[in-house]
């Protein structure tokens, strides 16, 4: 009575789990491929499709979007991304930047598409091919980039000087004409920002690196942009591939069992033999 | 634990194959427990995304501490019964809990060491809670070499019950020491981990689903076979060197 | 007729006493061994100024428990070889009397020990050890594993490696002591507040008091013919 009491319980505990663990399923914040997890965005419309995670924000016309190309560069990588994406070819990248991240060295490219597109696109190599996260934005009101920039030790107090580097590096406007704003609290960090009629940058220090946002044109939600961005770059990852030491752990588990279960066996082996033995003994006493 | 002692006490230790119905049928549970919590681990619980699948090492790593905790347990429990009762079977559980128990911790050292590798990028550590695991492995071990250097039976019997108890400290330690010593970066997986563990992850539903079987089957069946069998085989090694000493002596 | 407990403890304890007031064999190898200790580790760890206070509580108490294994061993292999050990048992005391006898013994010696170690640090090491929690956290420590040394010396004594087997056997469970007292010295040498350290007073004194209630209980078994 009593064990099967037990059992019932341990048999509801077990089946609650199964049924919340699809729950949890629901609830992860990531989109999963073989190659990489990129953070789905909420409030942005899901386009993603097989191995390739795409977020849209309609309003802004802006799309983020992490991808794996075949490509020996992280030029070759951004090209081969856009043409296969967009079916557009792109000329030279109006600016090319290196940043370390804390899962290595990421390249940054921005492309000025056409007169109303801009992709900003961040790559590494993985694996033999490269990943490649993008920030496409088609706003013929507006140009919004984003990059991410490390350059000065002295500026990693503070993004102004590397905003002023971005906004001097893509041509945007003169720095010193920006007006220092408010700090923005966003989800990712506080940002600084800079700002002028139809000018607006934001900067914000990580580590080692800065990230800077800019728009130029009709001023939109930058800072949802932004903190959207942001949250990609940052929490994307690759799964660790350790399927070998899984292998081995288990390795190890059947190597200690089968040794105590064998030595179990081979000292009952060596009593029948000394019993056999004294058997002997005493027919020969005998 | 009673009904091992006596079952054991009714069967003529000296004829082998001769196992009881219950030991059979707790050795063939215990292997489809095994079994069928490997593909629970294994093929039932999903990838942890950030550690991949090296994390399914947890669900043999963290039950065998506390397989080894049963087994030394069961050390600690026969020691006290032999000093107040004075039969060899519980003497001989003890021991067999000794070496039931240092299997077990070394499956808990090793399989942490292996998913320390790719997790910490390094094999091993001198963190508090690893330190402590594997002083608990020296203390059974020297259990085993003080067991081997008494040479007189009964002797041998009491000062190692006595022995076994103390060594128990060992296992106290090592589960407490995150709360004594709490810059550990070991993770706490039930309740809160310290301020610098790394590698944690959370315990959801599905880690739960393969976990508390897992949990279980090595809490209970696994040490309590693996004794009753080391038991049976030390009756007759007992037995045997009685053997050998009357024939020696005819 | 029983010799009461108190006069058999006093009786056993002045036994080993006056013994080694006599030779000082005992006591001058812990010393000796305390004092090379001392000098090993400092070469050894290259112990500069900022090293120093990290490693030193360290030290002590890894010189101390060496120190004692020496002594423990010594004070129970003179009981077993001298026949000594077999008078005792006979003797109409109880076997608790017995193991508190040795165990005041033991723990005078590494005591003296101890004491000897305190101010030569000090004046070595340019760090004051002469403190009152020092001493305290000592004693308490030394007492500590003193006990289950004593336990453990008796039984190590009955077997065949003896002297051998003693530290393997008396260090993982006299970690507890070791822990806390480094713990301990090392909170009130770095000048910490006393509420961070005092926990860990409290913790040794708790251990030390559930390890001699078990070892009281367990010496009989330990102490059969």
């Amino acid at each position: 009575m009593n064990t099967t009491l037990r059992l019932a319980l341990l048999l509801a505990l077990l089946s609650g789990a199964i049924v919340s663990s699809q729950d949890d399923e629901n609830k992860l914040a990531y989109f999963q491929t073989a190659a990489f997890n990129a953070p789905v965005l909420s409030g942005w419309e899901d386009q993603s499709r097989d191995q390739v995670a795409q977020f849209q924000q309609p309003a802004a016309a802006a799309t983020i979007r992490t991808a794996l190309a075949d490509a020996d560069g992280p030029i070759a990588a951004a090209e081969a991304e856009l043409s296969s994406w967009l079916g557009v070819e792109v000329g030279q990248p109006v600016y090319q930047g290196k940043v370390n991240l804390a899962d290595g060295t990421w390249s940054v490219l921005i492309y000025d598409i056409d007169a109303t597109s801009t992709a900003s696109i961040m790559t590494r190599r993985a694996e033999g091919q490269f990943v490649v996260i993008s920030f496409l934005e088609r706003d013929p009101a507006a140009r919004t980039v984003m990059l991410a920039v490390a350059r000065d030790e002295a500026a990693r107090e503070d993004a102004g000087a590397e905003v002023a580097y971005a906004v001097a590096a893509l041509n945007a406007a003169d720095f010193s004409a920006l007006d220092a704003g408010a700090v923005v609290e966003l989800p990712s960090g506080e940002w600084a920002t800079y700002s002028r009629e139809r000018q607006l940058a934001m900067g914000m220090v990580f580590g080692n690196d800065s990230f800077i946002a800019l728009q130029e044109g009709e001023i939109g939600d930058l800072e949802t942009l932004a903190d959207a961005w942001n949250r990609t770059l940052l929490g994307f990852f690759v799964t660790p591939d350790n399927r070998i030491y899984l292998a081995l752990g288990l390795f190890v588990v059947f190597v200690i069992l089968g040794t105590l279960v064998f030595s179990f066996r081979w000292r009952a082996r060596g009593i029948q033999k000394d019993l056999a033995l004294l058997d002997e003994l005493a027919r020969v006493d005998e | 634990m009673t009904d091992i002692s006596s079952s054991n006490a009714l069967e003529n230790p000296m004829e082998p194959g001769a196992q009881p119905r219950l030991l059979r049928i707790l050795t063939i549970l215990t292997v489809l427990g095994f079994a069928a919590t490997l593909i629970l681990g294994l093929f039932v619980a999903g990838t942890d995304i950030q550690q991949g699948e090296v994390q399914r090492i947890f669900y043999i790593h963290m039950p065998s501490f506390f397989g080894a905790f049963t087994a030394f347990g069961a050390t600690v429990v026969g020691g006290i019964l032999y000093l107040a009762r004075r039969s060899e079977t519980w003497d001989q559980i003890a021991l067999a809990g000794v070496e039931v128990g240092l299997a077990f911790a070394l499956i808990n050292l090793l399989t942490g060491a292996v998913w320390a590798r790719p997790i910490w990028n390094t094999w091993w550590t001198w963190d508090p809670r690893l330190t402590s695991a594997a002083i608990m492995c020296l203390t059974y071990a020297a259990y085993l070499m003080l067991r081997a250097g008494i040479e007189d039976p009964n002797r041998r019997r009491a000062f190692m019950s006595v022995y076994g108890i103390f060594a128990f400290v060992s296992v106290l330690i090592t589960l407490f020491i995150i709360r004594i010593v709490p810059e550990t970066i070991h993770p706490v997986i039930v309740g809160a981990s310290p301020q610098n563990a790394q590698g944690g992850f959370e315990a959801t539903s599905g880690v739960v689903l393969a976990l508390v079987p897992s949990l279980l089957l090595w809490l209970t069946l696994m040490p309590i076979t693996l004794i009753w069998h080391r038991v049976r085989l030390e009756i007759r090694l007992e037995a045997l060197s009685l053997q050998k000493i009357r024939a020696l002596n005819e | 007729m029983k010799t009461s407990f108190a006069a058999a403890v006093l009786a056993i304890a002045g036994k080993d006493l006056r013994a080694e007031l006599r030779s000082r064999e005992v006591l001058m190898a812990m010393a000796l061994f305390a004092l090379l200790s001392v000098l090993v580790f400092s070469f050894a760890l290259e112990l500069d100024r900022a090293a120093r206070g990290e490693a030193i509580s360290g030290v002590l108490w890894v010189t101390l428990i060496f120190a004692s294994i020496l002594g423990f061993n010594r004070s129970m292999a003179n009981e077993q070889d001298a026949g000594n050990f077999d008078a005792l048992r006979l003797a109409p005391i109880s076997r608790s009397a017995i193991f508190v006898g040795k165990l005041v013994g033991n723990c005078c010696f590494t005591l003296c020990v101890g004491l000897a170690l305190l101010p030569l640090m000090t004046v070595l090491y340019g760090l004051n050890l002469l403190d009152g929690w020092v001493l305290l956290t000592t004693l308490l420590g030394v007492g500590g594993f003193s006990t289950i040394g004593t336990l453990l010396a008796t039984m190590t004594a009955q077997t065949r490696a003896r002297e051998a087997l003693l530290p393997i056997a008396l260090l993982p469970v006299a970690l507890p002591f070791l822990l806390t007292a480094v713990r301990a010295t090392k909170g009130v040498l770095g000048g910490e507040p006393q509420s961070e350290w005092q926990v860990w007073l409290q913790l040794l004194a708790g251990i030390g008091l559930i390890y001699f209630v078990l070892c009281m209980l367990l010496f009989e078994f330990v102490a059969e013919e």
